[in-house]
Formats: C-alpha cells, structure tokens, sequence
C-alpha cells in the first residue's frame, strides 16, 4: 500500500513538471503578437475595435512580446509550430529569413485577394517571394533630416531656405557654419545600428546584396555614402552615441543641431515639450554624383503576417483584409485615427486623404505639416532586397563604420574590405 | 542472509523510485541534448532545412576570426578580471573578518548585495552611467581628472575596461562571503600559537591563513573561471552586442548569435559550443590538479 502511495506520487510530480497542453482557446480567437504598446499595440487595437464592430463574435487577443519577438518565434518554428500565435508582426528587414529559411509557414495573402496595387511598392517587394505575398504591409519608414531652426538662426542662417530638396554637400557646408557659431555638430550618429549609412544607400535606389543573395558593399551608393559619413566626421560634424537611448538624448538634450532619422521618430521629438517650435524636417539629402539618387528614403516599418498553421486562419485572414487593406470608410478612418493617436503612418494608398494627413502640427517650426510632406516622400521610396544575411551585413557594416569614425580605418575601401572579411566570417559565406 | 538480501533489494527499489525524478529530469534536459547535439554539429542549418555537412563547420570555424577574438576576449577578462576580484575579495573578507566587527553584517549584506540584482538591471544600470555623456564621465569632468569624456562602451580599449569594472563590481562580494567563511573555519588556535611563536601578522596572513583557504580559493577560481567562459548579459546588454565593433564580444555570445540572430544557424553554433566545452573541461582539470595537488 505505502509502495503504491509513493508511485502515485511520483506519478504526479512527474505529471506537475510536464507543461499543461490542455489550454482551451475560445473557437473564434486570434492571437497576434507584437511589440511596441504605444505605436504597433495601439494601432492594432484600433483594428480590432473596428473589426468587432462588424464582428462581435471574434475575440482579437492582442499580446505584446516586448524583446526578441523574432526569437520566440523562431524558437517556435523549431519546436514544430509550437506555440505561435495567428497573426505576428515583422520588421520588414527580418522577413525575407523567415520566408526563405521556413517555407510555407506563412499565408500566401495575394491568393486570399488582398489587392496589394494599393500598398505602398516598397513596401510589397520583400514580402514578396516566388509569386506570393506574404504580409500585410503597416508602417512607412520614410526618413527626412531633421533640424533644429533656433540653431540655425544662432548661426544667422534662415531656416526657411533650407526647407527644400538639398545634396549632402550643402548639408555639409550648412553644419560647418553652425558648428563654428553655435559649437554644436550636425549630426547625432548611433553607432549600434546601420540607420545612417543605410538610408543614404536606399535613397539611391542602390542594394547590399546583388540578385543571387551574395554581398555587394563595392556599390557607387556604398562608396559615396562612407565617404560622405567620412568627410562629416572629419569636420567634426558627427556626434557618435553607443545606442539608442544615448542618441536620443543627444538630439533631444540640443547636443546636436540634427539628425536623419524616419518619420516615427516624432512622438520621440514630442516627448521633449521644451523643443515645441524648434524642429523642422527636410527632405533626404541627395547623394549627388550616384545615378538614381532621390531625396527620399525608407528606414524601418514592419508589417502583419498570418501562420499557416493557424487554426482561425480565415478569420485572422478576414480580420486583416477587411481593416488593414480596406477602402471601407470605416477602416479609412481607421488609419486617419492611428496617424493621430499614434503617429503611426499605414503605406496603404488610399488612406492618405485622412483629415490627419494634411494637418498642421503646432510642434514644429511654423507649424509644419510634417506627415503630408512624409506621405509626399513615401511615395519615391525605391525597394529594398533585405535577403536573410541582412543582421549579418548590417553587424559588419556598423562595426567597420565605427572603426573609421574612430580612426582606425583610413580610407573607404579599407572600411568595405574590413566589413566584407567579417560578413565573411560571421556567414561562413 | 536471504531476508537480508530481499530487504537490500527492496531499498534498492525504493531508492530508485526516489531518484527517477531527477533521473527523467536529467535525460530530458541534459542527455537528450547532449546527444542530439552530436548529430546537430554534422548538419549546416538553415531554418526547417538541414543539410549533412561533416565536419564542415569545424573547417568554417577556423578561418572565423570573430570567434576566435571572442575566445580571446574571454581568456582577457579571465587573466584580468579573477586576479583582481579575488585579491579584492580576500582582502575585503580579511579586514571584515579581524578588523571591523561592529557593522560586519551590514557591510556582509552591501557587498553580497550586487550578485543577486538581476544581471540585465545592472548592465542597464551600468549602460547608463557609463555613457558618454553618463554620470561616471560627468563626474570624472568636473573633478578635473580628465579632459575629454572615456569613451566607456565606444572605445574597443575602455569597453573591456567596463567589462571588467561591471564583473568585478558583482561578483566581489559573492567570492568574498566564501572567503569570510573559510577564514572564520580556520581555528583560532593555531593563530594564538603562531602569536606565542613570534609571527607577525602578515606572517600570519602568508604561512597560515592563505594554505588554509586553498580549498576555497580552488572553489572561487573554478566557478568564477567557467563563469567567465559562460560571459553572455554584460557583453549583450552592457556593451550592446559585444560592440564596439565586437570589442567586447564573447564567445558564448557569439554562439547565441550566430543561433538566432545572425544566420539561424544551430549546427555551427553547435561545433563552437564544443570547443567552449572542451576549454572549460581542460580548465577545470588544471586548477584542481594545481591547487589542489598541494594537500595529497
């Protein structure tokens, strides 16, 4: 008898050790997955309301994964499918890996009949692979520079004629005057990401990789971008922060009279009342002497995808079609209200006549309706091929990049040969 | 005889129902991967597919010369930063051992404290104040110390300086609460005999109480020293990513990133994780063989 206790109890602390599987969803739930409460939660809660409007039956459970969503997801993939919720938000950076390196995991959306003409193209090439799409394209990157105008003024410069399409030349030659009158460098540079280089890259309209996926950094973009970063930081024009709260701090505290960054940076700029009047945006420098170059370019933006081996995949298809991709009034409206709410711009074409689009914004320099002209913008934004050694380049460009700000890569080709070798290295490629 | 044999087998039973738990607990988390691991290292990974590969990511992993300064990165903030944080640690538990008695358990628990702050708190907390324009930077400029701001986590030299400043700071304390027990087990009479005999303090400190914390010593060299080969959240969080320009990359980082950052790529993570294996195995062997070879 006492043998049979003792089993039993081992029986169920074995028991207690094996996760529960027994969780019961609701039949009618989606699950999407995401991070970022204020911007990509807020946005998708907005969805969700409209589409209960419609559809009350549906629960749309929105949970945030706030780090390593790419990883749990992926640690998901392994385990078989494990674990994953319906519907999940990618960086459009990190896409083309999972396309490419899980086949079929996602839903092939242009089948489903979303009409992706009215998507932003940019926006549609990397989730995009052999004839189907994949996502439902969210937010636009599209970058401008961004300048302080009580700076510029301190350097008895007028703002207002810098307010225009203008080459990294002229923008050099604008931040040696105001660093030699007001002390302060032009440009807040974070030396933990890519941001800088790579939107002048893809304002030329210029990749990292050729077609076949093999690394391609010896580009006239490539080259013209380093040695423009070069020529600013031997000027001393670049203020180099060690990540990302650093940076932020360094435009937002006034240590620098600019910076190049996309148009979600704006609720950052808000979040510092004090600057109310003295920001302004431009166009995207020009990198002259490239052929296909643009004052305009993209950095960041995700977009919502939907698992294959979903249960609710046609609701969750249902859902996404009929909000994100919809001309129905209500779901225009939709964008209008997160462009507000949120300051997240959707890349969905018809949605631009929103109230919110064109309206003036009190926060900047004269009022500046700083979204019509990022709408404007967006729409030159060339594609982007990503391929999945993307991290990889990006790792490898930033490294080498920082060397030579900090001097210890002299010339250009030094500083691609040097993130060339370590690509090399870190891909086995 | 025959009863006894039968009682023998019976708490043989019972025995091995007590250990089955742990038993079962065992080979799934650690035989299973072990094993699954040396097929793993044959494979080239790319997402659901795989192919054979031999040894081909051991030939990869020679001509990766990120790894290889990781390991050495590794080896770096061993030679540097154990030396100083155990003749840190031995001093501290010597003077609060004799010297002050009064607020022993106070500044026990100070210094015992940053070991258990959750290791990502702390490496934001030090991101935070080593920063260019951080309070450590700030601090050092209006005291005149220095005149340009240390580039803390920008400069490939002072970002191993942070490393090193970061581990020393949280485990200091942890190894000093071992050596404060190994002092306070050494019996106080053998101190009273070498008083009688004429032997100085310092003497004291050379001839008795250092060949008798040898035991302890081992122990905080040997768990502080596979600690440093496990380095991960300092140079992920601190320094973000192993930077600048993999500065301060270590090699159980790099193995982390090359499983599900850079390439997805689990075999080749796997092969590097065996050579982390085998130097911490060597490791191990030589401390105990050195240290403790004196006492037999």
């Amino acid at each position: 008898m006492k043998r049979i206790v003792m089993g039993l109890m081992v029986a169920l602390a074995i028991v207690v050790f094996v996760p529960g599987t027994m969780v019961a969803a609701g039949a009618k739930t989606v699950t999407v997955w995401y991070w970022d409460v204020n911007f990509n939660g807020y946005s998708m809660k907005q969805a969700a309301a409209v589409y209960n409007k419609t559809h009350p039956d549906v629960t749309i459970d929105i949970v945030e994964i706030p780090q390593g969503i790419d990883n749990k997801i992926e640690a998901g993939l392994q385990a078989g499918g494990s674990g994953l919720p319906d519907i999940a938000l990618f960086q459009d950076f990190i896409i083309e890996k999972f396309v490419q390196n899980y086949p079929g995991i996602f839903v092939d959306l242009k089948a489903a009949g979303v009409d992706y003409s009215k998507f932003a193209q940019y926006k549609v090439g990397p989730m995009t692979d052999k004839g189907k799409i994949y996502g439902i394209p969210f937010d636009t990157g599209s970058t401008g520079f961004w300048l302080r105008t009580d700076f510029l003024k301190q350097a008895g410069l007028n703002p207002d004629n810098y307010q225009k399409n203008l080459t990294w030349k002229q923008i050099t030659d604008l931040g040696v005057t105001v660093k030699a009158k007001t002390g302060k460098p032009l440009i807040a540079y974070d030396s933990t990401n890519i941001d800088f280089v790579r939107i002048m890259v893809q304002s030329a309209g210029a990749q990292f990789f050729k077609k076949d996926g093999s690394l391609d950094l010896r580009t006239p973009a490539m080259k013209q971008a380093l040695t423009t970063l070069k020529d600013l930081n031997d000027k001393g024009l670049v203020y180099v922060t060690e990540g990302w709260n650093n940076w932020i701090s360094a435009f937002n505290n006034g240590d620098t009279a600019g910076f190049l960054q996309a148009l979600w940076i704006i609720g950052t700029l808000k979040s510092k009342p004090d600057n109310a009047g003295k920001w302004m945006v431009i166009p995207t420098p020009l990198l002259s002497g490239v052929p296909g170059a643009q004052n305009a370019s993209n950095n960041g933006g995700s977009s919502w995808y939907v698992f294959s081996g979903s249960k609710n995949k046609d609701i969750a298809v249902d859902f996404l079609k009929s909000t994100w991709a919809s001309t129905a009034p209500d779901a225009l409206e939709f964008y209008n209200t997160i462009l507000k709410g949120a300051g997240a711009m959707g890349t969905y074409l018809p949605s631009r006549n929103g109230s919110n689009y064109t309206a003036k914004d009190e926060f900047f320099y004269k009022n500046q309706a700083v979204y019509a002209d990022f709408a404007k913008w967006m729409e030159k934004v060339p594609v982007m091929m990503y391929t999945p050694n993307y991290v990889a380049m990006t790792t490898a460009v930033q490294n080498a990049n920082l060397l030579m700000l900090k001097g210890e890569l002299k010339t250009v080709d030094d500083v691609i040969a040097h993130a060339e070798q370590e690509y090399k290295q870190t891909t086995g490629q | 005889m025959n009863k006894k044999g039968s009682y023998y087998r019976y708490l043989n039973r019972i025995g091995w129902l007590y250990v089955t738990p742990a038993m079962a607990l065992y080979c799934v988390f650690m035989l299973y991967p072990i094993l699954s691991s040396l097929y793993l290292v044959t494979r080239k990974w790319k997402g659901f597919s795989n192919t054979f590969y031999g040894i081909g990511n051991f030939i990869r992993m020679g001509q990766d010369s990120v790894f290889w300064k990781a390991l050495g990165n590794n080896f770096l903030f061993m030679a540097i930063q154990i030396p100083i944080m155990v003749g840190l640690a031995l001093i501290l538990a010597v003077i609060l051992n004799q010297g002050i008695r009064k607020f022993r358990g106070t500044l026990r628990v100070i210094y015992f404290l940053p070991c258990v702050t959750s290791l990502v708190a702390y490496s934001v907390l030090f991101r935070i104040l080593m920063q260019t324009n951080g309070l450590f930077n700030n601090m050092m400029l209006n005291a005149h110390l220095i005149a340009q701001p240390i580039g803390w986590l920008n400069d490939p030299f002072w970002a191993k300086a942070t490393i090193i400043i970061a581990l020393t700071w949280r485990w200091t304390g942890y190894n000093m609460v071992f050596f404060l027990v190994g002092l306070q087990s050494i019996d106080t009479e053998i101190f009273e005999a070498a008083e009688v005999d004429g032997a100085s303090k310092w003497r004291q400190l050379i001839s008795i109480t250092l060949p008798l914390l040898v035991p302890v010593l081992l122990f905080s060299m040997v768990t502080s020293t596979s600690g440093t080969m496990q380095l991960f959240d300092e140079p992920n969080i601190l320094t973000n990513q192993g930077g600048p320009a993999n500065a301060t990359m270590s090699a159980a980082l790099y193995i982390y990133r090359q499983a599900f950052v850079l390439n997805s790529d689990f075999g080749y993570a796997t092969a590097l994780s065996y050579v982390i294996v085998v130097i911490s195995g060597i490791f191990a062997f030589i401390q105990i063989r050195l240290l403790g070879g004196k006492d037999k």
